[in-house]
């Protein structure tokens, strides 16, 4: 792997600011790299959790057992074993790691099992009882606020659990010297981290320190290490932490791994083995901590012109049930509340308040994504009302060098490029070129609308006045030139370790190959503070530099006479070569030279970050010790008939003060840019009165590969006179505009401005979020409950028996005297099989060679049952005659889910948005059921009753689908299926129409639609209406109100109908207009 | 219990397994395969897709009785005598790798493609990828990587 290799600024050969490959990247493409759950122990043990069953409660009885009996259980931990301090939290201790009597929301742990394998561990969770006295949980911080609302926890006085103020100037006076003032409310989610990787963590019985080893997928070691020596009563040196790679974590494996630490630690103390926990996706979306979501209020006054005269802002975060790190997030948010603009006048303020929903915690941007949306929203409309441009209203208010921010800070420490990068971004994306392109295009265009919008932020780079901000460093080099370099900080993904060994490649003058960067371990560094805030560059790079130039130092003084020089500045090292005027010595012979004069090559760096300060009564000081600026825009469009936006192009233009690893800073920025647009438009947690509705990445949904077109990432080099080579931070600033930008973009589409992210199809279309009703508050207002819950804790198949049968034959026979359940593709079954409880026996037929197949004869084509969606789409016959079977069945999940999953299986399993089934309507398919003794065969039309119910018996299959071949006359076709993404979607609505004309009069017509009743279905009476007319405009609208009237009888109190039945009938109205125009064209 | 017999990678496996295994598990616990990952259970993050008869699948949703007679090929067979393969480097070189999680999975999708269309388009490469997801890299890197490989 050759890295690419420049000059420096002395014009010596440098790796600084090119693209690098990661130094992790072999074995992370071979397999090889060990993530938590790869972690093998000998003797090891496996931890289940159990669950509270209810959001917000007292504990009445914990009834153990049942669990207790199984065999192969260990042990079972409960609060009562907990040998150290028990509640526990990065600042307040309000967290329990295990609860004690009260839940305080739904991810809450009450007991933790240990036992010989995973499924015996599963089980035993799922034995243990638990009766609960229910109270009335809080899910609205705004009801938390009130000061007569109910205390979540009593023991502190009130739910607001932190308040900063900041004030600067007069806001009335401001008020009052303003032409207009306007005030708007905000609103953001929850937002989940979703790393790929859920958690595991491993603990294990360390007898040289009488205390415990723990592994696992933690973002920061330290961090756990004391959390668990805490819980243990240990002291730090008997806890030692070993990270193992992190499978992703964007702020998210800090305090829920730390508490999974306690716990298996726990655990190992109870049965003196290692003991491992990992976490199903389920328990992970169900515990882990979300990004706050916020509600702000802005009231801002500015004169005629757009200059700002004051801010006035009030913003309530919800914390959820513990603290966590609430203190610091919000602490962010008060800083920068007023974007990068200047103002004369703010008042701040910003709660944190508990709630009984999830906790909420870091989470890259960590404070800044939900003020940004809010804030830079509000500038665009600003900038409506004064009649300028978003970018004129930027550059009259925005910070320049030596501007004072809203903390009263001057920035002239370092380069203040909000402009840059703003012009920059503007100039790379053709903003004003593409801004009159978009006004031509939608004044043409009735159904889609485009956008482009931009946004703005300044960000003060790593902990700022939050916290200490120190972090350790070793480089150590070998007596054959090798070098270690170890830091205190953590690799999470991001690529720390690469962009580390560089600089200590750079300084030392020695190639990257030579560097080996060391896995983490809390036993041998000093704590490096957590990874968080984008500090790793900054902090720990500055570390690694101090490091490395203590051993050149060391290095120089050993061979200095053999150079002949004595000031090591005026040598040069690069390609491990040392050289000064006079002299060369290669760097490895350097080092065996210093190695065997018992010199120590082995240098520790500390690195103290400048000075900060803060007012906490007036929110006044210098917050950071440096800023960087960021700058995107973004264009999408909006199917102003669905609600569905599509993002186009990002363009993102960051000062990183000075790039390292070119490589990895794009990467930086399209990752965070794609979160920031799931953020905006599609990430949903949906937790309603404290149930979680998103339970797994098929509800909660983050972007696909086909949820952008192009990312253009910039990087904006500024170098900072702080910084390691004058780099900054790039981590968070990705994804902390991308919401605001789409959102002012969206603006520019429909002309109406949103306050609220996500834009869910429902809100877009509807300007309100829309979500299923639950049934939890039901269960928690009964006055007690007893829950014995048949619900699995962790949902994963178990129990299961199968047979495959030879052939079709045999498969028959053994349904026609048993009761078996059949898997065929397995991609419905086995989901559903993950949550339910009991013996399940299946009947495998996936391989059954008469099952697969596509004939075809004359007047009729007949896939066989077990014919893959693969096989389907790829059939030219198919693909010939029925393009809209193609076209639905190639929307079906994914290519891997299309390999398995069989026509008949997604037939049976009769969901109402299976997307097969309704072009088997349109095409008028028959069934070929078969049993033992008989076969016969159903239409499509009869075969569902209703959602999941069909006419198939228990000792059934269905063997072959049956489509007659149209006629070969021209008829028209359309389909269109509506998914809140581009991929992997369920489908929200769709809709199937053929049409058939002759003398321009309509002499077929179907209609079908997908995910509107409780099964697809055909429209007959609207088909009635519109067969023998001519398709004109007039009959288009002619049909809409029949149309409706049919739609909402049937599913009219639904909560979903208010969406779906305006939707369909703009699906309707465009299908047949697309129909009549495609007609009209041809007429012409 | 169920007995199978299969190919991974090439060699030769007969094992007793529990009914309830999926190919994940077996790959994994049975086997040590453990660079095939669990990233949902449910089909929808593709950090579970090895290759199987030549086809990409999601290994946490097919059961063992299933992969009797099978040929399996996982992320550890790409990697020839210590050379990384093509795509591997690809990956490597254009950055397509942050945490690595997906990257298993990615790669075994995004071979599958190559092996039956080698010279695939960026919407070709979408369609083949479309069941994995990435929360690092934005996929654009991943994309050129393959796209890399493709030309
Ligand atoms: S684990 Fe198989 S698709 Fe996610
Ligand atoms: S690299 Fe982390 S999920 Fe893809």
């Amino acid at each position: 792997m050759q890295n690419e290799v420049s000059k420096n600024r002395k014009g010596q050969d440098s790796v600084i600011g090119k693209r690098i490959n990661r130094v992790d990247g072999y074995e992370k493409v071979t397999g090889k790299a060990v993530y938590g759950d790869d972690i093998q122990l000998q003797g090891m043990l496996y931890a289940a959790i159990r669950y509270t069953d209810i959001p917000a409660g007292k504990i009445t009885q914990i009834d153990v057992s049942e669990a207790e009996k199984l065999a192969g259980v260990k042990a079972i931990a409960r609060f009562k074993d907990i040998p150290g301090q028990k509640r526990l939290g990065p600042i307040r201790a309000d967290q329990y790691a295990i609860v004690d009597e009260e839940v305080f929301y739904t991810g809450d742990v009450i007991a933790v099992v240990a036992a010989e394998d995973k499924e015996i561990a599963h089980l035993a969770a799922d034995l243990i009882k638990v009766e609960y006295q229910p109270i009335p949980g809080i899910f609205d911080p705004r009801e938390a606020f009130q000061s007569d609302s109910r205390l979540i926890h009593p023991e502190y006085k009130s739910n607001i659990m932190v308040h900063y103020p900041l004030r600067k100037g007069s806001v009335e006076k401001g008020f009052e010297q303003s032409d207009q003032v306007i005030e708007r409310d905000y609103k953001t989610g929850f937002q989940e981290h979703a790393y790929i990787e859920p958690e595991s963590i491993t603990a294990a019985p360390d007898p040289t320190s009488k205390g415990y080893k723990i592994y696992g997928s933690i973002q920061n070691p330290f961090t756990t290490r004391k959390v668990v020596a805490l819980f243990m009563g240990l002291n730090l040196n008997q806890v030692n932490v070993f990270g193992s790679t992190l499978g992703g974590s964007f702020g998210g494996k800090d305090d829920i791994v730390n508490y999974m630490a306690c716990r298996v630690a726990l655990l190992a103390k109870m049965t003196g083995k290692p003991v491992k926990l990992t976490y199903s996706r389920e328990n992970s979306i169900k515990e882990s901590y979300k990004r706050h979501p916020y509600f702000l209020n802005y009231k801002v006054g500015f004169a005629e012109n757009g200059k700002l005269n004051a801010m006035k802002i009030k913003i309530i975060a919800d914390c959820g049930a513990y603290s966590s790190q609430t203190f610091f997030v919000t602490w962010r948010s008060v800083v920068q509340a007023t974007g990068p603009y200047e103002i004369e006048n703010v008042e701040t303020d910003i709660y944190g308040v508990y709630t009984n929903n999830t906790y909420t915690a870091a989470f890259r941007g960590f404070g800044s994504p939900q003020i940004i949306f809010a804030q830079e929203s509000l500038m665009d409309e600003i900038a409506d009302i004064c009649g300028i441009s978003p970018v004129e209203i930027r550059q009259l208010n925005g910070y320049g060098q030596g501007s004072i921010t809203a903390s009263g800070q001057k920035l002239s420490e370092h380069k203040v490029s909000l402009n840059e990068v703003m012009i920059t971004a503007m100039k790379k994306a053709e903003y004003e070129k593409k801004i009159e392109e978009f006004k031509l295009l939608n004044a043409e265009n009735d159904r889609f609308a485009f956008g482009i919008g931009l946004s703005c932020s300044y960000r003060g780079c790593s902990l700022g006045a939050e916290g200490t901000d120190a972090t350790s460093a070793i480089v150590s080099v070998q007596a054959d030139g090798s070098v270690y370099v170890l830091t205190g900080l953590n690799e999470n993904g991001q690529g720390m370790r690469t962009t580390f060994s560089q600089i200590a490649a750079e300084i030392l003058g020695t190639k990257m190959e030579k560097i080996v960067f060391l896995e983490p371990q809390t036993a041998s560094i000093n704590d490096g503070g957590p990874t968080v805030a984008s500090r790793g560059t900054i902090t720990g790079g500055n570390a690694v530099i101090l490091a490395a130039k203590e051993v050149k130092q060391r290095i120089f003084e050993v061979i200095k006479d053999r150079l002949k020089e004595t000031d090591l500045e005026k040598t040069s090292w690069q390609n491990s070569i040392i050289k000064s005027k006079n002299n060369e010595i290669p760097f490895d012979e350097a080092a065996e030279i210093a190695s065997k004069q018992g010199i120590n090559l082995s240098a520790y760096g500390w690195w103290n970050a400048p000075d900060v300060s803060w007012d906490e009564e007036t929110g006044q000081g210098n917050a950071y010790f440096t800023y960087v600026y960021g700058c995107q825009i973004a264009e999408i469009m909006v199917d102003k008939s669905t609600g569905k936006i599509d993002v186009l192009k990002v363009t993102a233009a960051h000062d990183v003060g000075k790039v390292i690893n070119r490589l990895g800073a794009e990467g930086q920025i399209t990752g965070g840019v794609m979160q920031g647009l799931g953020y905006a438009v599609l990430e949903d947690y949906n937790i309603q009165n404290g149930e979680v509705k998103s339970a797994n990445l098929d509800e909660y949904l983050i972007p696909t590969i086909k949820d952008i077109q192009s990312i253009d990432p910039i990087l904006v080099e500024n170098e900072d006179k702080f910084g390691p080579f004058g780099a900054k931070s790039l981590g968070e600033p990705t994804l902390e505009l991308t919401s605001a930008a789409i959102n002012n973009a969206f603006k520019f589409a429909t002309g109406n401005h949103s306050y609220e992210i996500p834009l869910t199809l429902e809100k877009v279309f509807l300007n309100k979020q829309l979500k299923k009703p639950s049934r939890q508050s039901e269960v928690a207002h009964t006055e007690t409950c007893r829950v014995h819950s048949t619900k699995k804790q962790s949902p994963r198949l178990n129990n299961i028996t199968t047979i495959t049968p030879k052939n079709l034959d045999e498969a028959l026979k053994l349904l026609s005297h048993e009761q078996f359940e059949i898997l065929s593709g397995g991609t419905d079954v086995l989901i559903g099989l993950r949550m339910k409880s009991g013996e399940h026996k299946l009947l495998n037929i996936f391989d059954i060679s008469e099952l697969k197949g596509i004939s075809i004869s004359q007047n009729e084509i007949r896939i066989k049952g077990g014919t893959t969606f693969s096989q389907i789409i790829s059939n030219s016959v198919i693909r010939e005659h029925f393009p809209i079977l193609v076209e639905a069945c190639s929307k079906i999940g994914s290519t891997q889910i299309r390999n398995r999953a069989t026509i008949a299986g997604n037939i049976v399993n009769a969901a109402p948005c299976a997307d097969s089934y309704p072009p088997l309507l349109l095409y008028e398919a028959e069934f070929v059921l078969q049993s033992y003794h008989r076969t016969r065969t159903i239409s499509a039309e009869d075969f569902i009753i209703k959602n999941y119910q069909t006419q198939i018996e228990a000792n059934e299959i269905l063997t072959e689908i049956i489509l007659p071949v149209p006629a070969p006359q021209k008829y028209s076709q359309h389909y269109f299926q509506l998914g809140r993404r581009n991929a992997l979607n369920i489908t929200r609505l769709s809709l199937g129409i053929i049409m058939t004309f002759e003398n321009d009069l309509i002499s077929d017509c179907r209609l079908v639609s997908g995910s509107l009743f409780n099964k697809p279905k055909r429209l007959p009476e609207i088909e009635k209406m519109l067969y023998g007319e001519q398709l004109k405009a007039k009959m288009i609208e002619a049909i809409e109100q029949p149309l409706k009237e049919i739609i909402e009888k049937e599913i009219g109190g639904r909560w979903s109908s208010e969406y779906k039945i305006p939707v369909f009938l703009n699906l309707m109205r465009n299908g047949l207009n697309d129909i009549r125009k495609k007609k009209e064209s041809q007429n012409d | 219990m169920i007995e199978i017999k299969f190919k991974v990678n090439q060699v030769d496996y007969k094992l007793e397994v529990d009914d309830s295994s999926r190919l994940l598990d077996i790959l994994r616990e049975e086997l040590g395969l453990t660079g095939t990952k669990e990233g949902c259970g449910i089909g929808e993050c593709g950090a579970c897709t090895v290759i199987l008869n030549g086809d990409a699948v999601n290994s946490c949703l097919i059961l063992a009785a299933q992969v009797d007679g099978a040929e399996i090929e996982t992320v550890e067979n790409l990697e020839k005598n210590e050379t990384l393969s093509r795509l591997q480097q690809a990956f490597v070189e254009n950055g397509a790798i942050q945490c690595g999680f997906c990257t298993p999975g990615m790669l075994m999708s995004a071979k599958a493609l190559l092996t039956k269309n080698p010279h695939p388009t960026s919407a070709e490469i979408k369609d083949a990828l479309e069941g994995n997801l990435c929360r690092c890299t934005g996929y654009v890197p991943i994309i050129n990587s393959v796209l890399a490989v493709a030309k």
